[in-house]
C-alpha cells in the first residue's frame, strides 16, 4: 500500500493542477424555471373562460439532429431518431411548448385521477414533455425488451433513478411532494434518451400539439400573466403576456418564440 | 456525599441522552458549531466551497467535482434511494475518504470529534437533513454467507437486472452504454470495474456492494434497485417460478387466466405499498408485514448479487512487483507457449501498478487503467511475455473532437537500453529516458500483430528504430481487458537494443493509453521502474535436491524421536 501511495505522490506533488473544463454545467439556470403561486385553492369554476392560441417558430429552422444510436441497434435503431429538443412544424408550429397560468391563486381541482404515461418505445420517450400533478403517479411503459433506466434529474423532489428491465413493461414512480418543473428525465443506459416533466400544483397548464395548439379550459374570470416554457426556446418569464378572461369567453393570446441565445 | 450525588445527576444525564438517541436512531452527530464550521474552512473549503457548492479554488481542475452539499446528493449511504446518508455514513466517508477521486480519507489529519463536527457542519448546506424522521436505512439483517451457489445465483442476476448494460458481460466497466454516460454535473463518468474492487468508492465488502446497488449512487448514472425493480416483486420464488410458466404458455385455460390475474394483482398490490412508502405514508401493520414479506425475496436476491459482484474481484488489490512478486521469467526448454496456450495459466501474474501522468503537459488527472499484469517464459533462445490490462473501451484510431488528434488506445513497455550494472548505478529518467535512452516496444491497437521498436530520450524525444528486430506480436481486446503477447530474441544484432541474459536484473516499466478518456502523447498512464528478471536456468541437480532434503529431515526428526525417548527414559 505504502508503495502505492508513494509513487502517487511523488507524481502528484511534481505538478500544478491545470485541467480544462470539459463540460458545462446542465441544470437550467434561475429564468429557466417554471413559475408557481404561493398556495393555491380548489373551488368550483362555474362560468369559466378559455385561453387559446398557437406558438410558432421565427428564425432559420436548424436541420433535426439525427441521433447517434450507440447501442441496442435491432430495436433502437429500426427507425431514425431525432433531437427533440426542436420540433417545427407545418407554418412554424411549435410543438412541445409548455403554456401556463403563472400567478392564479384559486380554479378548478387538480385531477389526482389522472394517468400520465411515458412510453419508452424504440428507446425515445413518448411524449417529449409531459405535466404531472403533485401526487400523482407517473406511469413508465416499456414497450421495447431491453433495459431502461428512469433518470429524473429532480433538485425541489428527490431525485429518481431507477432501472426498468426489459421483464417490466409498467413501472409507477411515486408522486412528488412539491411543484417542480422543467425536469429533465433521461436514460442513461441509451444516453440520447430525453424528456422533460412539469410538477404542476394547479391544472392550468397545457403542452403545445404538432399545430404549435393549446388550451386552457374553466379559467376564473380575470387578469392573468400567461408564461411559456420551451426547451430549445426558454421562457418569457421576466416579461409574460397579460390575458384578461370573460365568464364564458375566449380569448386568444399567440407567442412567437425564437432560439435562446446561448 | 456531594461524590454520590455527582455521580447520579451524571446518570441521569446520560440516560435522558441515551433516549434522546434512540429516537434519533442513526444519527449522532453533534450540533453544528463553531469548531465544525473552522475545521472545514481549513480543510475542507478549498474543494468544496466557503458555501458548500463545490466550487471551492482547487475545483475546477477536479474530476469528479467535489461535491456540491447544497443538493443532498451523496454516493456512499446506507439508506434507501432519495434518502440523506445517515451521520455515520458521512463520518466514515470523511475518513475513509473516495478511492478514485480527490477526496482524501481525514483518519490521521482529523480527530474523530473533529470529524464529527464538521459532519455537523456540512449537514447545514441542504435543508433535507432537517427533516425530523430518520433517514430509512437498508436492512443488512439477512446476509447470505459468500458461497459457491449464492455466487452462481447471483450471476443471473447481474444479466437479468441489467448490470451487464453499463459494467459489462465480467463487470470490466466495459458495458455497451459505458462510454455514454455522465454524472449530473454534465461530466463524463465511467462505470467501476466491478475486477477491482480496490477502486470502489465506498468499500468492496460484501454489504458494501449490497446497499450500494439497493440505494443507488446518487449523483452517478448508477440506478438504485429497489424491490420492483426485481422481477415478481410480491411473489415468493415458487408464485414468480409458476407465473413464469403460466406466461409461456401459449394459451391458458380460464382457470390458468385466473391464476396469472390473482398473481398481477398481488404483485400490484407490493408496488403499490412500495410506492405509499416513498410517498411518505405510514403503513398499517398488515401492509407492513405484506411488503416485508415481498422484501424478503428481494434482499435473498440481493445477497446473492453481491456475493456475485464480490467474487469478481480478488479480495485486495495485488502487491505490486517488487521483492516476492517481482516479475520472474520462467524457463522451459522447447517452444514458448503462444497467446492462449494454457501453460499461461501455470504462472502467476506480476502486477504493476500505473497513476496518470501529471508530471508534464499533457496531464492525465483522471486515470482509467488501474495497472498491467504480466507473465513470462524462456528458452535458450527467445523471451515470451504476456501483457494484461483493462481498458473500459476498444479504441482503434478515432479524432478527439477538441483538438484533432488521433485518439488510439495503446501501450509501451520501456527497458534501458543498458542494463545498469548493480543496484545503485543510475537508471534512465523513468519518463521515457534522458541523458540515458530507453529501449521500447509500442503496441497499438489498430496494428495488434506489430511491435515497434524505439528508443527515446525524453516523453517526446523519441524516434522508430531504422533497424527493426524480428519481434512477433499478437493482441486481442476481449470483455474490457486487453491480453498482449509478444515474444523476442534474447540476443538481437542492433546495438540498440536492450540484450537479455539469465540471472541478470533488467529495469522495466510501462505506459498505457485509453484513447477513449483523451489519452495521447504525453497524457497517459505510466509506472516508474520496477525489475524483471530471467529465472536461472534450472539444473539437474535442482531435482535431486528436494527427495534429499525430505530425506534428511526425515531422518533429523527419527534422530529428534530417539533424542526425546532418551530423556524421557
Ligand atoms: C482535494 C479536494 C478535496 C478536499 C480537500 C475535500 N474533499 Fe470531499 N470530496 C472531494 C471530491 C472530488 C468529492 C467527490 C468524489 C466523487 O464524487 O466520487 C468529494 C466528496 C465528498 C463527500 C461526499 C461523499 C459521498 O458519499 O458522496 C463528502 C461528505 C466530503 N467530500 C466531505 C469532505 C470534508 C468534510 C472535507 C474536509 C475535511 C473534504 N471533503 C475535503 C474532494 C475534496
Ligand atoms: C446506467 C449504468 C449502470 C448500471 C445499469 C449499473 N451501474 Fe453500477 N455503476 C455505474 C457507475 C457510473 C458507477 C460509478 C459511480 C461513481 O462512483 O460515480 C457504478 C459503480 C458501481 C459500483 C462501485 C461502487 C463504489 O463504491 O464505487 C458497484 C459495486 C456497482 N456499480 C454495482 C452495480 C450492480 C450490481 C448493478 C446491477 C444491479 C449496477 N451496478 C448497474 C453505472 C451503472
Ligand atoms: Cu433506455
Amino acid at each position: 500500500m505504502k508503495t502505492y501511495m508513494l509513487a502517487c505522490l511523488a507524481l502528484l506533488l511534481a505538478c500544478c493542477y491545470v485541467m480544462p473544463t470539459l463540460a458545462d454545467h446542465h441544470e437550467a439556470g434561475e429564468m429557466e424555471m417554471l413559475q408557481f403561486p404561493e398556495s393555491y385553492k380548489a373551488m368550483a369554476v362555474s362560468n369559466g373562460g378559455t385561453i387559446s392560441g398557437t406558438v410558432t417558430f421565427e428564425g432559420d429552422v436548424p436541420e433535426m439532429k439525427v441521433l447517434e444510436i450507440t447501442k441496442d441497434e435491432a430495436v433502437c435503431g429500426l427507425t431514425e431518431k431525432h433531437d427533440e429538443s426542436l420540433v417545427v412544424g407545418e407554418g412554424n408550429a411549435l410543438k412541445n411548448t409548455i403554456v401556463y397560468l403563472i400567478d392564479i391563486s384559486q380554479g378548478k381541482a387538480l385531477d389526482k385521477k389522472t394517468k400520465p404515461e411515458i412510453d419508452q418505445k424504440g428507446c425515445k420517450f413518448t411524449p417529449h414533455v409531459q405535466i404531472v400533478p403533485v401526487g400523482v403517479r407517473l406511469t413508465m411503459l416499456n414497450n421495447d425488451r431491453v433495459n431502461h433506466n428512469v433518470h429524473i434529474f429532480s433538485s425541489v423532489n428527490k431525485p429518481v433513478n431507477k432501472q426498468q428491465t426489459k421483464n417490466r413493461k409498467k413501472m409507477q414512480l411515486a408522486g412528488v411532494k412539491k411543484a417542480e418543473g422543467p425536469v429533465q428525465m433521461k436514460c442513461d443506459i441509451h444516453g440520447w434518451m430525453s424528456a422533460w416533466l412539469a410538477y404542476v400544483p394547479h391544472p392550468y397548464f397545457a403542452v403545445t400539439d404538432e399545430m404549435g395548439k393549446f388550451t386552457l379550459e374553466d379559467v376564473p374570470p380575470g387578469t392573468y400573466q400567461l408564461g411559456y416554457w420551451h426547451e430549445a426556446c426558454g421562457t418569457n418569464s421576466k416579461e409574460p403576456a397579460t390575458v384578461t378572461v370573460e365568464a364564458g369567453g375566449t380569448v386568444t393570446q399567440d407567442f412567437t418564440l425564437s432560439m435562446k441565445k446561448m | 456525599m456531594i461524590r454520590r450525588y455527582q455521580n447520579t445527576i451524571f446518570l441521569t444525564l446520560l440516560l435522558a441522552l441515551a433516549s434522546v438517541f434512540s429516537v434519533a436512531d442513526a444519527q449522532n452527530a453533534p450540533e453544528a458549531s463553531e469548531e465544525g464550521k473552522r475545521v472545514y474552512e481549513k480543510s475542507c473549503a478549498h474543494c468544496h466551497g466557503t458555501e458548500g457548492r463545490g466550487d471551492g479554488s482547487a475545483a475546477e481542475n477536479l474530476l469528479p467535482r467535489p461535491r456540491d452539499f447544497t443538493r443532498g446528493l451523496y454516493k456512499i449511504r446506507s439508506t434507501e434511494t432519495g434518502q440523506v446518508p445517515t451521520d455515520q455514513d458521512l463520518f466514515d466517508i470523511i475518513t475513509e475518504g473516495m478511492p478514485g477521486t480527490s477526496m482524501p480519507g481525514w483518519d490521521t489529519s482529523l480527530s474523530a470529534n473533529e470529524r464529527w463536527e464538521v459532519v455537523a457542519y456540512i449537514k447545514t448546506f441542504y435543508d433535507g437533513f432537517k427533516e425530523n424522521t430518520a433517514p430509512r436505512q437498508i436492512d443488512l439483517s439477512g446476509k447470505i454467507a459468500y458461497a459457491e451457489q449464492s455466487i452462481e445465483t447471483g450471476k443471473a442476476l447481474y444479466t437479468e437486472l441489467g448490470c451487464v448494460e453499463c459494467h459489462g458481460n465480467v463487470g470490466r466497466g466495459d458495458g455497451t452504454s459505458a462510454p455514454t454516460l455522465t454524472d449530473e454535473w454534465g461530466f463524463q463518468t465511467w462505470p467501476a470495474n466491478l475486477a477491482q474492487g480496490w477502486t470502489f468508492r465506498g468499500g468492496s465488502e460484501t454489504e458494501d456492494i449490497f446497499k450500494r446497488f439497493i440505494g443507488g449512487i446518487a449523483g452517478s448514472p448508477m440506478p438504485a434497485f429497489e424491490g420492483d425493480s426485481f422481477l415478481h416483486f410480491g411473489l415468493t420464488s415458487e408464485e414468480s417460478k409458476r407465473l413464469t410458466e403460466l406466461e409461456n404458455k401459449d394459451e391458458m385455460t380460464e382457470a390458468e387466466d385466473e391464476e396469472s390475474a390473482a398473481f398481477y394483482e398481488k404483485m400490484d398490490a407490493a408496488v403499490d405499498i412500495a410506492l405509499r412508502i416513498t410517498e411518505g405514508e405510514t403503513l398499517n401493520a398488515a401492509d407492513r408485514q405484506s411488503f416485508n414479506n415481498a422484501m424478503k425475496v428481494v434482499y435473498e436476491k440481493s445477497w446473492h448479487l453481491a456475493n456475485y459482484v464480490k467474487s469478481l474481484s480478488p479480495e485486495k488489490r495485488p502487491e505490486p512487483a517488487i521483492g516476492n512478486n517481482a516479475l520472474r521469467s520462467q524457463y522451459i526448454g522447447g517452444e514458448l507457449p503462444t497467446l492462449g496456450d494454457a501453460a499461461w495459466e501455470t504462472l502467476k501474474a506480476s502486477y504493476f501498478p500505473l497513476v496518470g501522468q501529471v508530471i508534464l503537459e499533457p496531464r492525465q488527472f483522471n486515470p482509467t487503467i488501474d495497472s498491467v499484469n504480466v507473465k513470462s517464459f524462456y528458452n535458450d533462445n527467445e523471451v515470451a511475455f504476456l501483457f494484461t490490462w483493462d481498458d473500459r473501451t476498444h479504441t482503434t484510431a478515432s479524432e478527439d473532437e477538441e483538438t484533432g488528434k488521433m485518439l488510439e488506445d495503446a501501450v509501451a513497455i520501456q527497458f534501458p537500453v543498458k542494463v545498469p550494472q548493480g543496484p545503485t548505478a543510475p537508471k534512465p529518467y523513468f519518463l521515457w529516458g534522458g541523458r540515458l535512452p530507453v529501449y521500447l516496444w509500442y503496441w497499438k491497437a489498430s496494428a495488434p500483430e506489430q511491435v515497434t521498436e524505439l528508443t527515446a530520450k525524453g516523453i517526446s524525444n523519441a524516434e522508430v528504430q531504422a533497424v527493426q528486430s524480428d519481434l512477433q506480436a499478437e493482441g486481442t481486446y476481449t470483455d474490457g481487458q486487453y491480453n498482449l503477447w509478444v515474444k523476442r530474441a534474447l540476443k538481437t544484432d542492433d546495438k540498440k537494443d536492450l540484450q537479455l541474459e539469465p540471472e541478470v536484473f533488467v529495469p522495466i516499466a510501462f505506459s498505457a493509453w485509453d484513447g477513449a478518456n483523451g489519452d495521447v502523447e504525453a497524457k497517459r498512464v505510466i509506472s516508474s521502474w520496477y525489475t524483471f528478471v530471467l529465472e536461472p536456468v534450472p539444473s539437474s541437480r535442482r531435482f535431486i535436491y528436494p527427495p534429499l532434503v525430505a530425506l534428511l529431515s526425515v531422518g533429523a526428526l527419527f534422530g529428534l524421536r530417539g533424542f526425546a525417548r532418551r530423556r524421557n527414559s
